[in-house]
């Protein structure tokens, strides 16, 4: 019943009592006072007219002779008159906006990111001193300057950004990567797999084996202790005692290792598979009674495995009567027998059997032989194959004398 | 005067200006049963829900409906809106 451009200017509606409102519709038709939504209801006309018409038909009432009432008023003038007779209103919502736009300019939270082994507090204390922290107004930052100096008093920082999304002020930081510490302890270099010597490279301290030998895993391969040529003693002098020097052994130590994989296979297989088919069952215990909701036939089907799920309700509603429902749940299984040839069979234990020495080569060892034999068993559905492995690697391991 | 009229109308249609302009006429305009649209007109006689007189510049327009309302009232043009049922015109 009102437009957007009447709502901007506000209507009135009113009821229009008298002999002849037609003459004065028709007065206001002359006047181009705009009437609309008119109806009749008994004697009495209904209709919309604008605000700043209203004032204007007073001499046209006049002259027609009719009483006009004002029925309901619409519009944005109404709404501004109202909110002005409320203005703590009016004051809390600018309050309300005023709280926003002030306590928006304030930074809430300081948020570090990208730190690994830089402590969090000391990158917070230097962000601190120059301002960044909570509380602060963020006009006030000079987010380059704080950057410059966490990047100038942390050594390890290559860089620094700040950024403010929001009431949150994001320091990221990129930590330079270091250059490991060398362990210069002074250390012993042992066996880590039991092997036969093949090569020997000592780059410092004395080496403990020689090749050809047969070492166990642990076994000292280059000592750290290096004794010096003695001084042949003086006559008439006790004879000096030898200190030996303490260094970190190292070298690179090649052993030929020997590695053994086992597996079996048989020729007769039997394979279980789920078809799909199911079957729920489901009851309910109350107490001591039970009641099932579905009756199952005893043997669904002819191969099934069951699976049985319990349902409880939390034990402190459950301490009286116990309830708890049951689901079983009846699958359809197919089993299916095979049988292997004695050639795929012991392909299969060969794979098998290589698979689980793999996995304790290491990747960098060389691989000399690689050999299988099929062993000779009792059982005659089954095929047994050992594997043999012989590589040639690296099996130095750094131990330090003083832990 | 009846013979300036007949020019005029004449004239009109040789120039291709619409008639109702020319020749003072009202324009009716209806919208199925619901609306009714009248320009050109010389105002409200009566008004009642189940009839609105409409004076023209000759005779009048009786329009007999129910409910009507009057949507849009100008210097230039009535809207009768509701169920129109009839509509008569007396010269």
């Amino acid at each position: 019943m009102i437009s957007n451009a009447n709502y901007l200017r506000g209507a009135v509606k009113i009821r229009l009592s008298g002999s002849m409102p037609e003459r004065f519709i028709n007065l206001c038709i002359v006047e181009h006072i705009l009437l609309w939504g008119i109806t009749k209801t008994d004697e009495d006309l209904i209709a919309w007219i604008r605000l700043d018409d209203f004032f204007r038909i007073r001499p046209l009432v006049l002259c027609s002779h009719i009483k006009v009432k004002v029925l309901a008023y619409r519009g944005l003038p109404f709404v501004i008159k109202r909110i002005k007779q409320r203005k703590m209103l009016l004051l809390g919502a600018i309050l309300f906006f005023a709280l926003l736009y002030t306590l928006s300019s304030y930074i809430w939270f300081v948020e570090i990111t990208g730190l690994k082994n830089i402590p969090d507090q000391e990158v917070r204390t230097i962000a601190e001193q120059y301002g960044l922290k909570a509380g602060a107004i963020k006009n006030n930052i000079n987010s380059k300057a704080v950057e410059r100096e966490i990047a100038l008093q942390v050594p390890e920082v290559a860089w620094v950004g700040i950024n403010f999304t929001g009431t949150r002020a994001v320091v990221e930081i990129v930590e330079k990567t270091m250059p490991k510490q060398e362990d210069k302890a002074p250390a012993h270099l042992v066996a880590s797999k039991d092997g036969v010597i093949t090569e020997i490279i000592v780059l410092v301290g004395q080496a403990a084996v020689k090749n050809g030998d047969t070492v166990k895993k642990g076994d000292l391969l280059i000592n750290g202790f290096a004794f010096e040529p003695a001084p042949t003693a003086l006559e008439g002098q006790p004879p000096i005692i030898n200190v030996p020097k303490e260094l970190r052994a190292r070298g690179i130590i090649k052993a030929r290792i020997w590695y053994e994989g086992y597996a079996e296979t048989e020729l007769q297989q039997t394979t279980v598979t789920r078809t799909g088919n199911q079957q729920i069952a489901v009851a309910m215990k109350i107490g001591s009674s039970e009641v099932s909701f579905n009756k199952l036939p005893e043997q669904p089907y002819p191969e099934y495995e069951t699976e049985i799920i319990y349902k409880q309700l939390p034990l402190w509603r459950n301490r009286e009567v116990v309830v708890e429902s049951t689901i079983t749940i009846y699958r359809e299984i197919n089993t299916e027998h095979k049988e292997k040839s004695i050639e795929e069979a012991r392909n299969e234990a060969h794979a098998k059997a290589l698979q689980a020495v793999q996995s304790s080569i290491p990747e960098t060892a060389q691989i000399v032989s690689r050999n299988y034999e099929v062993l000779k068993t009792p059982a005659e559905d089954i095929v047994r194959v050992k594997v043999n492995v012989e590589t040639i690697e690296d099996i130095g391991q750094t131990i330090n004398i003083y832990h | 005067m009846l013979r300036r009229k007949g020019r005029l109308q004449s004239l009109a249609g040789l120039l291709e200006i619409p008639q109702d302009i020319v020749m003072d006429l009202p324009r009716i305009t209806m919208l199925g049963n619901k609306q009714l649209l009248v320009e050109n007109h010389k105002g409200i006689i009566e008004y009642t829900p189940s009839l609105v007189r409409i004076k023209l510049s000759q005779g009048e327009l009786l329009i007999y409906g129910q409910t009507l309302t009057l949507g849009n009232l100008q210097a230039e043009q009535i809207l009768v809106e509701g169920v129109v049922q009839k509509v008569n015109y007396d010269i």
